[in-house]
């Protein structure tokens, strides 16, 4: 009777080392919601309210996914990790709309966490762990120990992830691959290119129909906007008169900013979802700032449900072909003005 | 350098008696939205930013070829978009070439905000600037009870038009007075001005609906077109709880005797949104229970299109209406919505609520 079931959506990507961790040492079987399928998302797109943002259906088509075999969901109400700076509503209303939606789900796990209005802190987050904890074992000393393992877990996974500057520099001058080293294209130079936008599009192989092995095929190395390193985007988000108040925005702006600004990679792939709130403040921002500094180019794209992967490459190829001949006519245009 | 700012409904009449408290007399007071507002303001915005932006956004554009140079601007951290709009309009207004410059009123920093309004008074203290904006809460507060009073006698006048009439004289009597002492007046002056001036017919028993939702689409008739009104036509009292009082009327949250009502909603609302998500989420369920309670016959929910906070409410709103048998009807606004379809939903609705009140009816006798 304590199977735990864990949707595979949103802030899932963010913090699923942690809660997987903290479940499996207090003994409780972990059920994660398979990968996204064709009929995962048919299913979402059919009861979720039609209004809500593409990855936000999707996560009624994971809980759907996995509610027959799991004693418990959790579904956890995230304010915010930051002192200052939100999530998104929906993350916070999305059990309390799931149990009002759909009765006969098993029973939810909600524990709320937000410290920039909550007023939550360390304590607080440690006690509503422990209050967790309680339903599955009682003994305090194994409570104690998941919940630092996970704790442990969680840094050490955002360690991994996210890069420092002087690795941030390697990569820049081609030293190293961040991701998974890109075809070889002989006689070709190597692309760059930053791949930009929600970690639960990016890290969704089908919600982002598969774009990073598009961009691996056509023999270009990526750096996503969640590894960059968090100095960078704030110094860069920091030159605005009023703070951009959405935390997950701000990685996506301030990756854009900085590389608009550095012009280190050769080309932006901005991913948005559509009717995603912020994500369209952000990315009108981008579209403003890509404008007045039009020396990287962007590409902006909207996914939703009816986003077919042939019109993808297709668009993909051409914004790739357009910075290869983009690098090409910069040379000739070198030579000439050294031979004149 | 004349100042202006946006228009939003009846509160457009606060804020013109605000700047003209400030001491200011270039006050450019803008006009009323119209289709080519609608038009002008999404042509410039992104797509799928939320209706209000745009609207308001088109309001901005037109009082800036009018001559405004100064416009109002609010800022705050909220789970809303709402706080952010000014940065974004600076971005597009700039890329647009017009000439101009916002004030940045912060919520989330009071003596900011102070010191930003005192910058654009004519030379007032900062004494007499906090007196100004509280004119401003205090206006605020008589412009509600003229519009609950329009939107109460216009559903059972016996003329057609006479409550408009005195309404609008009521707005510019309300704007127009000066003098702490007077002001505090129009509190009997006004309802005794709809007693006086209009006929009604007391036989009458008409419907009474609640309307909660989204602040600008309840408060702006534009957006919602006219939707208060249009209950009135049908002759159904229509009142809203969700007005401008929660965000400016600093006074009565202070009053440590006075319980503002939107706290008896949000404690209504907690066993379906326990936390405050942003929006008008927890208000919109919890009066929607409170007005049941009361008596009132139905509920109708407004809220933009692409509003994060307020989708929320319309998944959990069945719910609601389900287990208190609260008849609720939600409705999407955009810059597209259009008039005949509207009409034609409200209709529906006040007959069901009026066959639901007769089959109770017969069910007590």
């Amino acid at each position: 009777m304590n199977r735990v079931g864990l949707p595979r959506a949103l802030i899932h990507y963010k913090f699923s080392e942690m809660w997987v961790t903290f479940f499996q040492e207090l003994g409780a079987e972990v059920i994660i919601s398979p990968k996204t399928t064709k009929k995962i998302k048919q299913e979402a797109v059919n009861i979720a309210p039609n209004e809500d943002c593409y990855s936000t259906k999707l996560y009624y088509g994971h809980v759907m996914a996995i509610k027959d075999q799991v004693d418990y969901l959790f579904i956890p109400r995230y304010g915010a990790s930051d002192k200052k700076y939100v999530g998104c509503p929906k993350f916070i209303g999305l059990a309390e709309v799931l149990r009002s939606m759909f009765p006969d789900l098993p029973p939810i796990i909600m524990p709320h966490y937000n410290t920039a209005k909550g007023r939550d802190g360390k304590l607080s987050f440690y006690f509503k762990a422990m209050k967790i904890a309680s339903m599955f074992t009682k003994n305090p000393f194994k409570k104690i120990r998941a919940f630092r393992l996970a704790l442990k877990k969680h840094n050490q996974h955002k360690k991994d992830l996210v890069i420092d500057e002087k690795t941030l520099y390697k990569w820049e001058q081609s030293k190293l691959f961040l991701n998974d080293s890109p075809k070889s294209n002989p006689g070709e130079r190597q692309l760059k290119i930053a791949l930009v936008g929600h970690s639960y599009v990016l890290n969704d192989p089908y919600a982002s129909l598969d774009i990073r092995t598009i961009l691996k095929e056509q023999g270009v190395d990526i750096i996503t906007s969640e590894q960059m390193p968090r100095e960078l985007i704030e110094k860069q988000m920091d030159k605005q008169n009023f703070q951009l108040y959405f935390y997950y925005e701000r990685e996506i702006l301030g990756t854009i900013m900085h590389f608009l600004e550095s012009k280190t990679v050769d080309g932006i792939i901005h991913i948005m979802v559509f009717s995603c709130g912020p994500d369209s403040i952000a990315g009108e921002m981008a579209a403003r700032f890509s404008k007045r500094n039009p020396a990287v180019p962007l590409l902006q794209l909207v996914f939703d449900e009816l986003t077919a992967e042939t019109g993808l490459k297709t668009r993909i190829e051409a914004f790739i072909d357009m910075l290869r001949r983009g690098i090409d006519e910069q040379i000739i245009f070198q030579t000439t003005k050294v031979h004149v | 350098m004349s100042i202006s700012f946006p228009h939003v409904g009846s509160f457009t009449y606060v804020m013109e008696s605000i700047c003209h408290e400030m001491g200011r007399t270039d006050v450019v007071v803008p006009n009323k939205p119209t289709n080519k507002t609608k038009q002008l303001g999404s042509r410039h915005s992104p797509e799928w930013m939320c209706t209000p932006f745009k609207m308001l956004f088109g309001s901005f554009i037109e009082v800036l070829e009018r001559g405004a140079y100064e416009l109002v601007g609010t800022l705050f951290i909220d789970y809303c978009r709402l706080g952010y709009y000014t940065p974004i309009y600076e971005i597009i207004l700039e890329d647009l070439g017009y000439d101009f410059e916002f004030l940045h009123l912060n919520f989330n920093n009071p003596t900011g905000f102070i010191q930003e309004m005192k910058r654009r008074t004519a030379g007032l203290t900062y004494w007499k600037t906090f007196r100004a904006f509280q004119i401003g809460w205090i206006k605020n507060r008589f412009i509600d009870i003229a519009d609950k009073c329009l939107y109460s006698y216009q559903a059972v006048e016996l003329e057609k038009g006479t409550s408009q009439r005195v309404v609008n004289r009521a707005h510019r009597k309300i704007v127009e007075t000066k003098g702490m002492r007077n002001i505090r007046k129009l509190r009997k002056i006004i309802p005794k001005m709809f007693e006086d001036e209009v006929e009604i017919d007391k036989k009458a028993d008409p419907l009474r609906v609640v309307v909660v939702g989204e602040l600008y689409a309840v408060v702006e008739p534009s957006i919602n077109l006219d939707i208060m009104t249009k209950l009135n036509e049908l002759g159904v009292i229509s009142y809203t709880p969700i007005t401008f009082c929660r965000w400016i009327d600093v006074g009565s949250r202070a009053n440590p005797f006075k319980r503002p009502s939107f706290k008896t909603a949000i404690k209504k609302a907690k066993p379906y949104v326990e936390y405050r998500l942003g929006g008008k989420t927890q208000e919109s369920i919890g009066y929607s229970i409170m007005y049941k309670e009361k008596g009132w016959d139905g509920v109708i929910h407004l809220y933009p299109f692409t509003c994060m906070p307020e989708i929320i409410t319309r998944s959990i709103i069945p719910q609601i209406s389900r287990e208190y048998e609260i008849p609720i009807l939600s409705l999407v606004l955009d810059e597209h919505t259009g008039e005949a379809g509207l009409k034609t939903r409200l209709e529906a609705f006040i007959d069901l609520i009026e066959r639901k009140r007769k089959v109770n009816g017969d069910n007590i006798k």
